[in-house]
């Protein structure tokens, strides 16, 4: 186990080109020992770029990579020690699940019995004890996704186990049960957990810190908490959170008042020194709340549509040509026509040229 | 409908049965006959409208002195040179495969795709313009007349196949497979011989098959680069025809020689099917 460091990580795949395309642009990372991350981000936003230079698959072309103190970047990947679980199942497909769990011990030259205990123990937690003796080819997709996941974890001593969209072959119930399962390992072995994901619930709910990233770059890091309430770029406000974050173009109107079309708002924010063109005010729709008369920061909108789902009903509405959504709870009684919706001031964020102020 | 289907599936199935089948029929039936049998207009049904003679089967394993040819040597000849280039073709067109579907290559303008096709256009070219260049070389060697010329030479020949084969089917074979192995611990040749290699063998058994029926049916190589000491069946069965074709003969030469490949094939098959090529590792 070892605190991962990148340090001024870039990658460029073909890096000699006149005019090189970046998967990662420079930037500097480091993940702690034992801790529980998940990467997330669109596809094509180099996420998997960045666990293939962790894990050795790929060099990158700029930059450093350190396991603790020791720099790593040029060591080839069956020397750092790292586990990966691909999105897809990865099995050894002419071998039974037993020597598919086994093999990682196998090839590090671990004792016999220590290799037996292991493989039953990491069976049992994965519910592959039954089929230890059968040959993994025949095995249903997600059976193989939890053999690539045992590989990954009979070997308590990695520096990480990078999973890479691990559970999209995995039904839902299952899924949730293996998150908190992977949750438990991580708590029990302290093992380095870095997950990538797509689904920023699965992101939410797994990891500690999450970091967002952007075409090929960390556009936040931080916990869950974080990341839903001071959202640092518009991507990610809009990225993070279901629905998305309401976002607005607005117009500065005094040190701590917008405007947007006719309404104006007050903000927590200065905004006083700012001259940029483009400003934002972005909301999300758990905070609007449903008020029965005006009041300071609240506006008079259209609804357009109001979806029940369950434990909470989702507003749609529309004021000065924009739309605004508001999470509220089901049991208030909406009008069906027009609706008073408040901005709470404290839940305003300003973002200027898309970045937070 | 179904029923239409399932009647139009099966009539166009018994349909092509019976063409593939009665080449093989009419060869067992006249192997079987005399001179006059085969000359005397078409007859089906031995005992009925011709008497089965062994004549024509025992030609091929009389030696010469008694009217024979004795192909039992051009037979093990012909089963040792196709097997051993095969072999070798296999095992080095499969590394080859691997390190082309795997790895860059970059020579200037040259990449992976170019040396495939370089492999590949070696089939290209009519063997007529490689007969001289073989013979020289094998000549130069002091090779010529022998197994191991004719081996070296099949290699040549068949190694294309297998390179075209293999990569094609270790392209389809995800590098997460190769990519996992190294992270469990595997160097890369530790990567491919214990982990991508035998998951491989469909691949290589299909590539094996083309090798061998390429390998067995060449007469024209085995023709120009031997003479006397080595020969290879094709080139014996050729020896046959006198000025009176003997058909019963030639017949019975023919099923000998193809029943090897049939017994290959009939292995081979369930590994032509294509979920077992392409499924082999997800």
């Amino acid at each position: 186990m070892a605190k991962i460091v990148l340090d001024n990580i870039a990658h460029s795949y073909d890096p000699n080109a006149s005019n090189p395309v970046f998967a990662l642009k420079q930037m500097s990372l480091s993940w702690a020992d034992g801790g529980r991350y998940a990467l997330l981000g669109p596809s094509g936003c180099g996420k998997t770029t960045m666990l293939n230079i962790m894990s050795g698959l790929v060099t990158p072309s700029h930059g450093k990579v350190f396991f603790d103190q020791s720099e790593v970047t040029r060591m080839i990947t069956e020397e750092r020690n790292i586990a990966q679980v691909f999105q897809f199942p990865v099995i050894y497909g002419t071998m039974t699940v037993y020597e598919n769990l086994a093999f990682p011990l196998k090839c590090r030259q671990f004792p016999e019995d220590q290799i037996d205990k292991k493989v039953k123990e990491v069976s049992e937690i994965l519910n592959l004890h039954n089929f230890l003796d059968n040959r993994a080819k025949g095995l249903t997709a997600d059976q193989k996704q939890l053999i690539s996941l045992g590989r990954g974890l009979v070997r308590e001593d990695v520096a990480a186990i990078l999973m890479d969209e691990p559970l999209t072959v995995i039904d839902p119930d299952l899924k949730f049960r293996l998150r908190r399962k992977l949750k438990e390992i991580n708590d029990k072995y302290k093992t380095t957990l870095i997950y990538v994901t797509h689904d920023q619930n699965e992101a939410m709910t797994f990891a500690d810190n999450i970091i967002v990233m952007d075409q090929g770059e960390v556009v936040q890091a931080g916990s869950p908490k974080d990341l839903f309430e001071r959202p640092q770029t518009t991507f990610v406000g809009y990225f993070i959170g279901s629905p998305a974050m309401n976002l607005y173009e607005c117009s500065a109107t005094s040190e701590n008042q917008i405007s947007i079309g006719s309404n104006s708002f007050k903000v927590h924010t200065n905004i006083n020194n700012t001259d940029s063109k483009d400003l934002k005010l972005g909301i999300r729709s758990e905070y609007i709340t449903v008020e029965s008369k005006l009041s300071d920061n609240s506006l008079e909108a259209d609804i357009i549509e109001v979806e029940d789902f369950g434990n909470y009903k989702l507003i749609t509405a529309s004021f000065d040509s924009v739309k605004i959504k508001a999470k509220v709870k089901r049991e208030l009684d909406i009008p069906s026509e027009k609706v008073i919706l408040k901005l709470p001031a404290e839940h305003c964020c300003i973002y200027e040229d898309n970045k937070l102020i | 409908m179904p029923k239409l289907y399932t009647f139009l599936k099966y009539f166009f199935v018994i349909l092509w049965a019976c063409f593939v089948i009665a080449p093989f029929l009419w060869a067992i039936s006249t192997s079987f006959k005399d001179f006059n049998s085969v000359t005397g207009g078409a007859t089906y049904i031995p005992w009925l409208q011709f008497e089965p003679t062994l004549d024509g089967w025992s030609v091929l394993f009389k030696p010469g002195s008694q009217g024979g040819i004795n192909i039992i040597g051009p037979y093990f000849n012909s089963i040792f040179v196709t097997l051993t280039a095969s072999l070798i073709s296999i095992v080095l067109g499969t590394l080859a495969a691997y390190a082309l579907s795997r790895y860059t290559f970059k020579a200037g303008f040259v990449k992976n795709n170019d040396i495939t096709f370089f492999f590949i256009s070696q089939r290209i070219m009519p063997p007529v313009v490689l007969s001289i260049p073989f013979f020289l070389f094998l000549s130069t060697l002091g090779l010529l007349d022998s197994l191991a010329g004719l081996i070296l030479v099949y290699i040549v020949l068949l190694m294309p196949i297998a390179v075209w084969i293999m990569v094609d089917f270790f392209n389809r074979v995800p590098k997460e497979i190769d990519e996992t192995a190294l992270i469990d611990g595997c160097n890369p040749f530790q990567a491919f011989f214990k982990v991508v290699l035998p998951n491989s063998v469909p691949g290589m058994l299909v590539a094996g098959l083309f090798c061998i029926i390429f390998g067995w049916i060449d007469f024209f190589f085995a023709f120009i680069l031997t003479f006397t000491k080595v020969q290879l069946l094709p080139v014996k069965i050729v020896a046959l025809n006198s000025s009176i074709t003997p058909w019963w003969s030639l017949s019975a030469a023919a099923l000998v020689s193809v029943a090897p490949l049939i017994i290959v094939a009939f292995i081979v098959e369930r590994y032509l099917s294509k979920g077992n090529l392409s499924g082999a590792l997800k």
